[in-house]
């Protein structure tokens, strides 16, 4: 073999290895998705700080290469770097340490002062079985409704909790669904909204929450977590950490810890997640037809619950003393898209009456919709796994 | 030096009971053959009687120095021995232990062999030697290559097994299955996802309204609590209360205050004038060392 053979031979070995050679039209499909995530989240500001990675995990995850070449570097290659950031999403560990950020985060006093307002978080659960009875009409076995109606319950970590026992290899597109309607709830909540609602029920002024006092506070999570999870056990995982994470919160003696589960931690868990499931979703995993059916059912799951928690407050109406009606604006925030929908409950209900502040007791449903979901997951998870 | 002692003691208790709860009381006589002939052979290629433990833990269990025994009255006849990573069973997985008599052959060959035709005992002791894990009879009548095994792995009744429609399993679950079983039901009687609405729904509204139910009491009695410790401290009565003699504290005093007191405590208007000067101590760290983040100037080192 002549020197320029050799050469010859080795140059074409490399671009074997490159892109261009392995590229399909499946990757360029993926990296366009991938470059509209990170358009929404930079131009539109659609929750950019999840977007931002998955975006960007999604360029990651499909950028082409030779896949019998051994190079160890693929997200479902065991042993690659990626591989080993993916495992606290295949294994399900990201979503309990950023539930422990966002009990850390969340100040349950709106809910305390005002406890009914769970029960709009569980009617908001609706969407959730809703989707999973349309997602079974349409063909899906019971584990994977159950893990594609998740969606549903608008919470992203405890989707890709549940997906991973339930239906591990369509955690990707599951995942990605969960936040992009997640970003989406400006625009898809307020049309409904308007909808189920009369110009009337839309002033209704309620009544300042009480003070909550620090042992209340303090009840509240080893109470919380007690009960709930005496209920279902299997929602363990979410709730205890959840819980725990706010008893760092408002104990009052573990200010570093807190500080550190709600700044640093979660930050560092979020980036991991975001970039891990974005690099999940390989051209050749993601672009199925049961994708396109998981975002159509995620919408569905978006529009029952939101509409289910709307129609809920307005049942309890019904029940309800007159000086003690809940404004239905704030129903939506039953999901627990936590702050986004109770800011939307508060911003439509500013529009229509410009004293009119919902923000806080939006908040109590909004943050009932976090434990509602965490507890639908462990139901599905005790009924299907 | 009580509270040291205290949580000493608190710390040992509760890894005593957490060692005591993952420990190998999980581990479990599955399976037994008695006289085989034509079941399993082991390395050697040959057929011995055979004991399957099973470990039922959903996490690895090591098994060496448990003891096996077949004699009630020596219940440390066959310790498992230390340091073959194979003593250590994954979760929910079997090893097998031929009963042959020759413990020269390995790790999993006792040094008992089971008898046929009578009444067999088998027991587990744990490494202390007095402490039972698991233990089962095996009738005389079980007959050659049939086996003695639980219904369902570590779990439920013993049953006699055939080889024929009743496997026999060494070194595998007892229980085969093809489907998961919960998956299976829901498709067939629940096929329009209605029963798994209704039952969950059910749940996750029990759930919060048990959670509601309960704050709501809570919310009173600290109302109550916040009451009495005003009225206490206001040096009033309740029937004064009662009567509305004790104006309330409206949220807009409460405010005033708040800000009254803020504006207190956060004036400089008067100062101590006494000033300290601490000395700042910083542990010496290369990687923040100023001397390897400057440049020495060429010309001073010349110079020297």
């Amino acid at each position: 073999m002549s020197f320029g053979d050799f050469l010859l031979k080795n140059l074409q070995q490399f671009w074997e290895l490159t892109g261009f050679a392995n590229a399909e039209i499946g990757n360029f499909v993926m990296l366009a998705v991938g470059l509209f995530f990170i358009w929404l989240a930079i131009k539109k500001n659609f929750e950019p700080m999840l977007l931002v990675p998955i975006g960007f995990g999604i360029l990651i995850g499909n950028v082409p290469f030779n896949t019998g070449a051994g190079l160890e570097i693929g997200i479902y290659e065991e042993g690659s770097v990626l591989n080993i950031l993916y495992n606290g999403v295949s294994a399900g560990w990201y979503p309990p340490l950023i539930f422990l950020g966002i009990g850390a985060m969340t100040d349950f006093s709106a809910l305390i002062a005002n406890p009914k307002l769970m029960l709009i978080g569980a009617a908001a659960q609706f969407g959730i079985f809703g989707a999973y009875m349309v997602a079974l009409a349409i063909g899906f076995a019971p584990d994977q409704a159950g893990a594609i109606a998740i969606i549903g319950g608008a919470d992203g970590p405890t989707a890709i909790f549940l997906s991973s026992k339930l239906a591990p290899n369509l955690m990707g597109a599951i995942a990605v669904s969960a936040y992009s309607y997640m970003a989406l709830v400006p625009v898809i909540q307020p049309p409904l909204m308007r909808l189920f609602t009369t110009k009337k029920e839309r002033l209704i002024r309620m009544k300042p929450a009480r003070a909550v006092s620090q042992n209340e506070k303090i009840i509240f999570p080893i109470v919380g977590m007690l009960l709930t999870c005496f209920v279902v056990p299997s929602g363990l995982p979410l709730l205890g950490m959840l819980f725990f994470g706010n008893l760092l919160r408002e104990c009052g003696v573990t200010n570093r810890l807190a500080k550190t589960a709600s700044n640093a931690l979660t930050d560092i868990v979020t980036i991991l997640l975001g970039m891990t499931v974005g690099a999940s979703t390989q051209a050749s995993q993601f672009l199925t037809p049961q994708t396109i059916f998981i975002f159509f059912l995620g919408f569905m799951a978006f529009i029952i619950a939101s509409s289910s928690g709307v129609l809920f407050v307005k049942l309890f109406n019904l029940v309800l003393p007159k000086d003690k009606k809940i404004n239905p604006l704030i129903g939506n925030a039953g999901v627990s898209a936590v702050p986004m929908s109770a800011r939307i409950s508060n911003n439509l209900g500013l529009e229509y009456d410009p004293s009119n502040y919902l923000l806080m007791h939006a908040m109590g449903p909004n943050v009932a919709g976090v434990i509602g979901s965490a507890v639908a997951a462990g139901v599905l998870l005790g009924f299907l796994a | 030096m009580k509270r040291k002692l205290f949580i000493t003691a608190m710390l040992v208790v509760a890894a005593a009971s957490a060692a005591f709860a993952q420990g190998r009381k999980a581990l479990r006589i599955n399976e037994v053959m008695v006289q085989n002939e034509s079941s399993i052979v082991d390395d050697y290629g040959e057929h011995h009687g055979w004991i399957e433990l099973f470990n039922s833990n959903f996490a690895p269990l090591e098994i060496s120095s448990v003891y096996l025994t077949n004699d009630t009255t020596d219940k440390k006849k066959y310790p498992v021995p230390l340091g073959d990573v194979n003593t250590r069973i994954a979760k929910r997985q079997h090893v097998v232990f031929f009963a042959d008599g020759q413990p020269d052959k390995g790790t999993f060959h006792t040094n008992f062999v089971l008898e046929p035709g009578k009444d067999n005992w088998i027991g587990i002791y744990d490494a202390d030697g007095s402490t039972l894990i698991d233990e089962v009879f095996i009738p005389a009548s079980l007959a050659t290559d049939n086996s003695y095994a639980r219904t369902v792995d570590g779990a439920g009744e013993w049953a006699v097994r055939d080889g024929g429609a009743a496997y026999i399993t060494p070194s595998s679950a007892n229980v085969i299955r093809d489907t998961n079983n919960k998956i299976e039901e829901f498709a067939e009687r629940d096929a329009n996802g209605f029963g798994m609405t209704v039952m969950a729904m059910c749940i996750v509204f029990s759930a919060l309204l048990v959670l509601c139910l309960c704050f709501y009491g809570i919310g009173k009695i600290n109302s109550s609590i916040s009451r009495l410790n005003k009225m206490r401290a206001h040096g009033v009565e309740k029937h004064e209360v009662e009567k509305g003699e004790v104006a309330h504290d409206s949220g807009e005093e409460i405010a005033a205050i708040v800000m009254a007191l803020h504006d207190h405590l956060d004036a400089h208007d008067t100062e101590n004038t006494i000033l300290t000067i601490n000395k700042v101590k910083r542990a010496y760290s290369p990687w923040s060392s100023k001397i390897y983040s400057l440049r020495e100037v060429p010309g001073v080192n010349h110079r020297r």
